[in-house]
């Protein structure tokens, strides 16, 4: 039994951005957009204002396409979309992160079009090692902090340290929610699970952690002594995982997502940033640390070896890839990801797909293939 | 690549095969150096855009897959080749040189005999697209030999400081690797001397390209896709310094002799985006049927780069920053209005390519804001580079009739 603050959180999944208006009504302060999780939102929250994850949508494109070509991801081209038809009008500006090829042309084309009066580029290193990244990752978060400061007011250091200290808070409070899916997944079904780690990027971090601690108690003595209803255990991979009758239907024909290296899930909050030191380098030292994401290059961690190792861990018995046609950096990941399951024996599923045109029917057959033979093991 | 071979309506290069010798010179001394009687050098992999001067400077032989997907490309073998890596599951949807590539290092095949010769290690610079970060992953694993990437930060609208210190570090960083995986010593002297040797390459190279702005132009983009494979695989050396100065001669010659490209040139246009490397004898064909003269293009005028003699690894830095792909698209925009002018062109065609999402996306706002800004049309072909499992011949030949038509 879903607790009232869930339901609570449950009823804005089809109007995401209602927190984020309410926000501004209430507050007048600025709200900025940005598509990925390796933005340095404290920075935003430290300015006073509200950072805002745009993860597209499913619909169909209308003015998008006079911009980006069809084998473009529909991530880039529903979020350009929104934007163009006025849609994210309540947002101030948009950040954006240089993660692949399209996110750093559609940050130009988002300049030169979207019209918003901020707008923030972060061009982070790609090699995620050796000293000279780090120090040019520390140097490109301090010129993007005055890029913001300029435009949002001055960002000092023991407020950007206040809101490290809330966005660790929230971190610690999500990897609560998934340890005790982990335990016992039928405490809260995945589609919940990865909602609510997707609303803590669309509204206000220290409310979110209010909701959370809530929810948190309740289902920890809803769920007290009981026993894991049998639904099969999965594992998922890929970016943005919004999908939420796609998740629906996987809980109803038996399986479960007990885990994932989605970049709206267990990536988003994972590793909190160290405290007590630079804020800056907090930030950077947290980017160091993360699961590292396809955009960016590390010899010394193989995507491959730790997804493989996070899968028996979870002891996931089967594993989703959700990949967005034309996303290449997961696309050239994935032969590679797949080979080190299969030689685990675990079985995994390759779903392409475009927001917009995700048809549930047509996967509800593969995943039961995939959970049959996963029984039938 | 000997498109002259086939036909072409436009006229022979008499330096075509001084070129081709020296391509077939190079493979051979890459495909021979481990044998007894090679020359021992190691081979590295690096990517187009790769800052290759540190490579001469040591000794490595460089080979270079883009060179080698478009020579698969041009003799038609390239879907084949990627079917293989599709077939290990590279999604077709990822850049083709990247999955014929593939192919090609599985199945020891492609346009070389034999395959193109194995790397000891590999150089990955990213200033061209982040593809191929992921692409010489996959090489690093394949090969199971160490990759060395050197990271070029994109440039939205000007460059900080910190990115050129961040690039200069890892050119430190390269020569280390280098210093490691050869057991040589670097010398800064002969790093210079390449370095210059390359300015001067380049320098030529442009002296050719620069030719094209006479009306009539004595040669086409067509034949610069075809000639610039020394400037891309071989700058730093004497040989392409050499053999540049004789195209430019030619291309001179013609000029004085009042030879043109195509027959009654007509009208002026500019390319922009790689070649449709199998379709380049017909789409030349067309274009010089119809009076027209392709008579620059974004992609070989990419390999502009400025070093200064009295701080040669700086201005590296900033040099293979500063490349066209790892630009921004208002910045992009300023070149090729210069282009434009430059060559007096009368309109602009675009291969939207759907390998290359860093030249592609974007196309359609420059489309526009190049017709606001110059008052020329913008054509707009879909395709893909070697992939011509995706190409219809019929559509680009109606649109490109259609075009000239209303110029
Ligand atoms: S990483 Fe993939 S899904 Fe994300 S913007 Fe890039 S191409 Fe699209
Ligand atoms: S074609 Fe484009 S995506 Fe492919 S390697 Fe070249 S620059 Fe990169």
């Amino acid at each position: 039994m879903a607790s009232d603050s869930l339901k609570r959180l449950l009823e804005k999944r089809d109007d995401p951005y209602a927190w984020a208006r309410g926000w501004k009504e209430r507050t007048g302060g600025k709200v900025l957009g940005f598509f990925c999780c390796l933005a340095p939102e404290e920075m935003i929250h430290a300015a006073g204002a509200l950072p805002v994850r745009i993860t597209g949508e499913n619909r169909t494109i209308s003015k998008s396409g006079a911009h980006l070509q069809s084998y473009c991801c529909s991530l880039a081209r529903t979020g350009l979309d929104m934007a163009l038809e006025g849609e994210l009008s309540f947002m101030d500006g948009t950040v954006f992160v240089h993660t692949c090829d399209t996110m750093m042309r559609l940050s130009d084309i988002w300049r030169l079009n979207a019209g918003f009066a901020v707008h923030g580029d972060i061009v982070l290193p790609v090699r995620f090692e050796g000293p000279s990244a780090h120090e040019y990752a520390v140097s490109e978060l301090s010129h993007f902090k005055r890029k913001m400061e300029e435009s949002l007011g001055p960002i000092d250091d023991d407020a950007l340290n206040e809101s490290i200290k809330i966005y660790n808070k929230n971190r610690r409070l999500l990897s609560e929610l998934y340890a005790l899916r982990l335990e016992n997944p039928g405490l809260v079904s995945c589609d919940e699970a990865l909602w609510i780690v997707t609303s803590s990027a669309l509204m206000e971090k220290s409310e979110h952690n209010a909701i959370l601690e809530e929810i948190l108690a309740d289902l920890k003595s809803s769920g007290a002594g009981s026993e894991p209803d049998g639904r099969v255990r999965l594992f998922g991979i890929g970016s943005v995982m919004d999908q939420w009758d796609f998740l629906k239907m996987v809980e109803d024909v038996g399986g479960t997502i007990v885990d994932d290296d989605f970049c709206n899930g267990r990536r988003y909050f994972d590793t909190e940033a160290p405290e007590g030191i630079d804020p800056v380098e907090s930030i950077t030292e947290r980017l160091w640390e993360r699961q590292s994401c396809p955009c960016k290059h590390r010899t010394d961690r193989d995507r491959a070896v730790c997804l493989a190792g996070r899968v028996a861990e979870s002891k996931a018995k089967g594993a989703i890839f959700w990949m967005f046609k034309f996303c290449e950096p997961h696309a050239f990941d994935y032969p590679h990801i797949k080979k080190a399951l299969d030689d685990q024996g675990v079985p995994s599923l390759n779903l392409e797909i475009e927001q917009g045109s995700v048809s549930i029917e047509q996967l509800r057959t593969r995943v039961e293939a995939l959970i049959e033979t996963i029984r039938g093991s | 690549m000997s498109a002259e071979d086939k036909g072409l309506l436009t006229s022979k290069i008499q330096a075509t095969e001084q070129m081709k010798q020296l391509i077939t010179n190079y493979y051979i001394e890459a495909k021979t150096t481990r044998l007894p009687e090679g020359t021992h050098k190691p081979v590295c992999w690096i990517t187009s855009g790769g800052p290759v001067e540190f490579l001469i400077a040591m000794d490595v032989i460089p080979v270079y897959p883009e060179n080698h997907g478009a020579m698969c490309g041009a003799s038609h073998i390239a879907p084949e080749l990627a079917e293989v890596a599709e077939n290990m599951g590279f999604s077709r949807d990822v850049c083709s040189y990247a999955r014929l590539d593939i192919g090609a290092a599985v199945t020891k095949g492609g346009a070389i005999p034999g395959g193109l010769p194995e790397p000891d290690f590999l150089l990955c610079c990213n200033n061209i697209c982040g593809t191929v970060i992921k692409w010489y992953e996959e090489l690093a694993r394949f090969f199971n030999v160490p990759l060395f990437l050197m990271d070029t930060p994109f440039i939205h609208k000007e460059k900080p400081e910190h990115a050129t210190e961040y690039v200069k570090k890892q050119c430190l960083e390269l020569i280390s690797f280098l210093e490691e995986k050869t057991g040589k010593a670097f010398s800064l002297d002969r790093f210079a001397e390449v370095a210059m040797l390359s300015v001067e390459a380049v320098d030529l190279w442009k002296g050719v390209l620069k030719t094209a702005e006479h009306k009539p132009s004595p040669f086409t983009c067509f034949d610069a896709f075809i000639h610039m494979a020394p400037i891309v695989t071989l700058r730093g050396t004497q040989q392409v310094v050499d053999y540049y100065k004789l195209l430019r001669q030619e291309m001179e010659n013609r000029i004085e002799q009042g030879i043109s490209a195509v027959p009654e040139e007509k009208f002026r246009l500019i390319w922009d985006n790689i070649p449709i490397w199998y379709e380049m004898r017909s789409l030349g064909n067309l274009f010089a049927q119809n009076h027209a003269c392709l008579v620059a293009d974004t992609y070989t005028t990419a390999w502009a780069i400025d070093i200064k003699i009295d701080d040669p690894l700086t201005s590296m830095a900033d040099a293979y920053t500063k490349v066209y792909l790892n630009i921004s698209i208002d910045l992009m925009l300023d070149q090729l209005v210069a282009l434009m002018e430059k060559f007096s062109a009368d309109g602009l065609v675009m291969h939207s390519n759907r390998s290359c999402k860093p030249y592609s996306l974007g196309q359609y706002d420059l489309s526009r804001a190049i017709t606001e800004r110059t008052g020329k049309p913008a054509l707009i072909i879909e395709a893909d580079m070697t992939d011509s499992r995706v190409y219809s011949e019929a559509q680009t030949r109606e649109r490109v009739e259609a075009f000239i038509e209303s110029l």
